[in-house]
């Protein structure tokens, strides 16, 4: 036996810009079910408490310490022009990487200011918008799937301040039967410090469609805290194919926060995957939903921490039909004083027989400073299933390491590779283009930083 | 394929241990707990003062602590709290030859084999019956030796430093609402003190016995091997069925030292009415071994998690736990290993069955504090499910603060495949001896570890269960 | 480096007891044994969760949540679950304030 307290804290973070009055204005010229909507998630914010480390889910994130609501400002309309070179520097760089693309759009501080289709594309139906513009282009959807079935406010607090305050956000839509052969790329800059940002995805995609979704969210180093927030509801119809891909790139100072959840019909195919290296905490909370027989979901994740960067991963795999198929693979490295937590559970729901459920979390640990915590779960509640979970947490591969520096490699280098072979796994399972190249820099970037520190300890 | 020698012997019972002994209590507190109840139980063991102190301190936390929130289902506990007895006192003193036991409390030990066993195989038994150790013997060669095995009120009287400098300090008070509890109304349990250098060649054993209805067991045991020494220690748990439900809450503090080995088995077979809350735990010192078998087969619901806190370097923690869990039953179990030195090491291995609308979870923890270099663990659930109305969970907690470290964790879940079965029955076996077959061979790895009496038990516990299950 | 910050008044912590607060946003307990003061991080070393409201005896402390033990002199663990010693502070009297060497 041990114990669990639960102890009852006083309702916290309506502040001088998160209130209701915010609320109000931001759904000022919105249609009606919307503002009722918001209304409803501010008072499902205001009855909720702020997550404290005595609930399960919280427990190695502590809110208390790491994240202070108080002085944030809301995020404004950044009122830029769409013109690329009016944008900032990074935001162009990251742009120009992702020319291969079947549309784009470019949203700053929550506020969409670009957006591109390729014209045959969307002839064929195919609809990247801002929200706002979806409301007017397709209010059926939007009103149907808009924070309801998969994201919605009584998921949790920042899922309620993000349904309440959402400034604006991406609406893809793919009709039936239609393939996309590239990618649709969103570029979010976070443009400074001290705000909160709160935009939404919702992405429909209509029975047996085919497409490729790379988010990246960024920012420079920011001089004080910023929230971005994020929910990302993904409906994929019978045998629809959809990647959902999310860079996170944010620079020190920003709290990033994003609420996922995917809806897989029968034989949709819905894979995930979240890549996690920038921002000084990351909180992403994953559901996958696995709704009809012959559903798939692949769910990767891949993070390197260094600094003092805490990175929690809350995932779960909720097999509600039969004959469904999930596999999770979340790998991370660890350096300095970073830390990670990975939560995850597979729940296979009564009569959700014939089930094939994977799970597994691999970190490695750089730095005798470095923490990481792996709670991978099981809930299994029918028979007839293959459910199996596993998480490791150990230091470079000494063998590996040993036979790279006996071929001629100094031992940064053969560090470097060990640590890329590592976490390559994970990219190797969603080779999508640009994406592997993209984060293999970034781990490049962290682990010559790391070398120059020396701090590793193997023996 | 002949037939199974075990099956055909078999009772038609579900549970061997439903019988009632007519025994008159010769004192109990009345229903329910307040400081009265715990003065009265101070008074009637004429304890020290410091013990009244401790015990009313413990109530004060026990009230204070709120029930747990996770977990087996604790909904209806509070009622079977206020409706139980804390403390039945059995006979008036304890015996230390069996000609001395009342005959019926004595018939009841000699059902469950403890008087063979201990002449045949062991170095020491004792029996409790209700809140009392009725019966406590240590074979000379070992009394010869230093070796202490007591009632645990004996060990309070006799030994009083020893006992002092130790008692819980390896659960304390506080450490979770159960052990408050326990702290509070603690009475029977044993107190074992192996010295420097000794080895036991066979096991000490203590047996726990309700036979009351509404009745709160709290036994409290605590272990001290010293130095370079070895022992193995067995605790076997029974009650009879009633339609009113039964609380039993042990704490086990054991402190294995430098070089020692120690183990402690529980085999715990409790009536399907019986709540059981334990606090299992030991503090590991350098070079020392300390390995847990848990069998959870009984109760209605048991939450249990045999600790070890590895404190000194080279310290190795070893849990082997299984659990079954059928119709009504949940089996809330694992173990916990902290590695707070370095080069410790530890293995847990846990096998779970749950069938009917049994559940069965694993909750553990690996933990590896920063400096504990070269810290290697190593986790295996297997769960295997018998019907569709069962449920299994996993809830393993890795919490690594140290980079030189190795800690891996693995579960799995399966179901007895068709084909193993189809392939079983034909070669002539019945279909529930087929099921038996496979249960007895995804436990084989813990149930060879048993001492004999008892993988026979579980064996025969499995065949009866299958005999059912074949719908 | 020392950095003394005033933390309390003298006498909002009587003898035997335990006082929580803040200073430069550690926060920190403060223990009142027989007239002598010691500073302790207000963070048990086994939950991280507030010794503050926990049980002064002696020069023990004995954290609420899950019995773990301190010496408020040394900060050491002196009972299970805690094994980790917990940070300890400078402490100084000066008139009628408490004053924490926070560095």
């Amino acid at each position: 036996m041990s114990d669990t307290i639960v102890k009852d804290r006083p309702v916290e973070g309506v502040t001088e810009a998160l209130n209701r009055d915010a609320v109000i204005a931001q759904g000022a010229r919105e249609p009606e079910w919307l503002r009722e909507r918001r209304l409803h998630a501010w008072g499902m914010y205001e009855r909720t408490p702020m997550p404290s480390t005595r609930l399960e889910e919280w427990r190695y994130t502590d809110l208390s310490r790491l994240l202070q609501l108080d002085g944030m400002l809301l995020a404004e309309d950044p009122d830029i022009p769409d013109d690329p070179s009016a944008f900032p520097a990074q935001l162009v760089e990251t742009m120009n990487e992702d020319r291969d693309a079947a549309g784009h759009l470019v949203e700053v501080d929550g506020h969409v200011v670009h957006t591109d289709l390729s014209p045959d594309l969307a002839s064929k139906g195919v609809v990247l918008a801002s929200l706002h513009d979806a409301i007017e282009m397709r209010p059926e959807l939007v009103e149907r799937y808009l924070a309801t079935e998969a994201v919605p406010p009584e998921e949790g607090k920042f899922q309620a301040l993000n349904a309440a305050l959402w400034t604006d956000g991406i609406f893809l839509f793919v009709p039936r039967g239609v393939r996309l052969e590239l990618p649709v790329r969103v570029t979010r800059w976070i443009s400074g410090g001290g705000i909160a940002a709160f935009s939404r995805t919702l992405i429909v995609a209509e029975e047996g469609c085919q497409v490729s979704y790379v988010d990246e969210v960024l920012s420079d180093d920011l001089e004080s805290q910023s929230l971005v927030s994020s929910a990302v509801e993904v409906i994929a119809a019978d045998q629809a194919q959809v990647q959902y891909v999310s860079l996170q790139r944010l620079g020190r100072g920003a709290f990033h926060q994003s609420a996922q959840r995917t809806l897989a019909s029968r034989d949709a195919t819905l894979d995930t995957l979240n890549v996690s290296v920038g921002a000084s905490v990351a909180r992403v909370d994953l559901n996958a939903q696995l709704l009809g027989p012959g559903a798939n979901s692949d769910m990767l994740g891949l993070y390197f921490g260094d600094g003092d960067q805490h990175f929690d991963h809350n995932t779960s795999q909720d097999h509600v039909a039969d004959h469904a198929a999930s596999d999770l693979l979340y790998k991370g490295a660890l350096d300095d004083a970073s830390r990670s937590v990975f939560r995850g559970i597979i729940r296979v729901h009564p009569g959700a027989q014939r089930t094939d459920a994977y799970q597994t979390n691999r970190n490695l640990l750089l730095s005798g400073d470095a923490r990481a915590d792996s709670l991978p779960n099981l809930e299994i509640e029918a028979d007839d299933v293959r459910c199996s979970h596993g998480a490791t947490v150990g230091h470079l591969d000494e063998e590996a390491l040993f036979y790279l520096m006996s071929r001629g490699l100094e031992k940064a280098k053969a560090e470097r590779l060990v640590v890329l072979g590592f976490l390559g796994e994970v990219l190797s399972r969603l080779p999508l283009g640009g994406v592997v190249e993209k984060v293999t820099r970034v781990i490049e970037q962290k682990l010559v930083v790391h070398s120059a520190n020396g701090d590793t300890r193997v023996a | 394929m002949p037939k199974n020698e075990l099956v055909e012997g078999l009772e038609l019972d579900d549970y061997k241990y439903d019988f009632v002994d007519d025994v008159k209590p010769v004192f109990r507190t009345r229903k329910g707990l307040d400081e009265q109840i715990v003065r009265d139980i101070h008074a009637h063991k004429e304890e020290p003062e410091w013990m009244l102190e401790f015990r009313l301190k413990a109530l004060k936390i026990y009230e204070a602590k709120p029930m747990p929130r996770w977990g087996a289902d604790l909904s209806d506990l509070q009622a079977v709290l206020e409706e139980i007895y804390y403390y039945v006192k059995p006979q008036d003193q304890m015996e230390h030859s069996w000609d001395d036991v009342p005959e019926n409390i004595k018939r009841t030990f000699e059902k469950l084999g403890i008087p063979e066993a201990e002449q045949k195989v062991l170095a020491g038994v004792g029996a409790q019956y209700e809140s009392e150790m009725v019966y406590h013997s240590l074979k000379e060669e070992w009394e010869s030796q230093g070796v202490i095995f007591d009632s645990i009120e004996d060990g309070l009287r006799n030994h009083p430093e020893l006992f002092r400098k130790y008692f819980s300090t390896v659960v304390p008070i506080a450490d979770n609402k159960f052990s408050a509890l326990n702290s509070a109304v603690w009475s029977g349990g044993s107190f074992v003190y192996i010295p420097k250098g000794v080895e036991l060649g066979t096991p000490l054993q203590a047996y726990f016995r309700v036979n009351q209805e509404r009745m709160g067991q709290f036994e409290r045991t605590l272990i001290i091997a010293d130095e370079g020494s070895r022992a193995h220690y067995i605790e076997g748990c029974t009650a009879p069925v009633y339609s009113t439900e039964s609380f039993h809450s042990g704490v086990i503090e054991i402190v294995v030292g430098r070089g020692a080995h120690f183990r402690y088995t529980t085999i715990q077979n409790w009536s399907n009415n019986m709540y059981n809350l334990v606090t299992q735990r030991a503090l590991v010192n350098e070079g020392a071994t300390m390995e847990w078998l848990d069998g959870n087969l009984g109760s209605k619901a048991t939450m249990k998690y045999p600790s070890c806190y590895l404190v000194g370097e080279r310290a190795h923690g070893n849990i082997l736990s299984i659990a079954y869990a059928g119709d009504g039953q949940h089996q809330d179990t694992g173990g916990k290993v902290v590695h707070a030195a370095p080069h410790t090491t530890s293995s847990i291995v846990s096998k779970s069955i749950s069938k009917g609308t049994g559940r069965s979870s694993y909750r553990g923890l690996c933990k590896v504090y920063e400096g504990a270099t070269g810290a290697k663990s190593n986790v295996e659930c297997d769960a295997l499910l018998i019907s569709d109305t069962s449920r299994t969970d996993t809830y393993p907690y890795i919490e690594i603060e140290e980079n030189d470290a190795n800690v891996g964790h693995e579960a799995t879940v399966s179901k007895i495949g068709d084909e193993q079965l189809f392939y079983l029955m034909s070669r002539g076996m019945s279909q529930e001896e087929a099921m038996a077959l496979i249960v007895r061979g995804f436990i084989e790895p813990i149930a060879k570890q048993l001492p004999l009496e008892y993988a026979v038990e579980l064996n025969r516990l499995i065949e009866l269960e299958m005999e059912g299950s074949v719908g | 480096m020392s950095s003394w910050v005033r933390v309390a008044g003298v006498d909002e912590l009587p003898a035997g007891e335990l006082l929580g607060v803040e200073a430069e946003g550690k926060k920190i307990v403060l223990a009142n044994v027989a007239g002598d003061l010691y500073a302790l991080l207000d963070q048990c070393s086994h939950e991280d969760l507030p010794l503050s409201a926990g049980l002064l005896e002696g020069e023990r402390l004995e954290c609420v949540w899950h019995g773990a033990q301190f010496d408020v002199c040394s900060g050491r663990a002196t009972s299970l679950p805690a094994i980790r010693p917990v940070k300890t502070f400078d402490v100084d009297i000066r008139g009628s304030e408490i004053y924490v060497d926070v560095d």
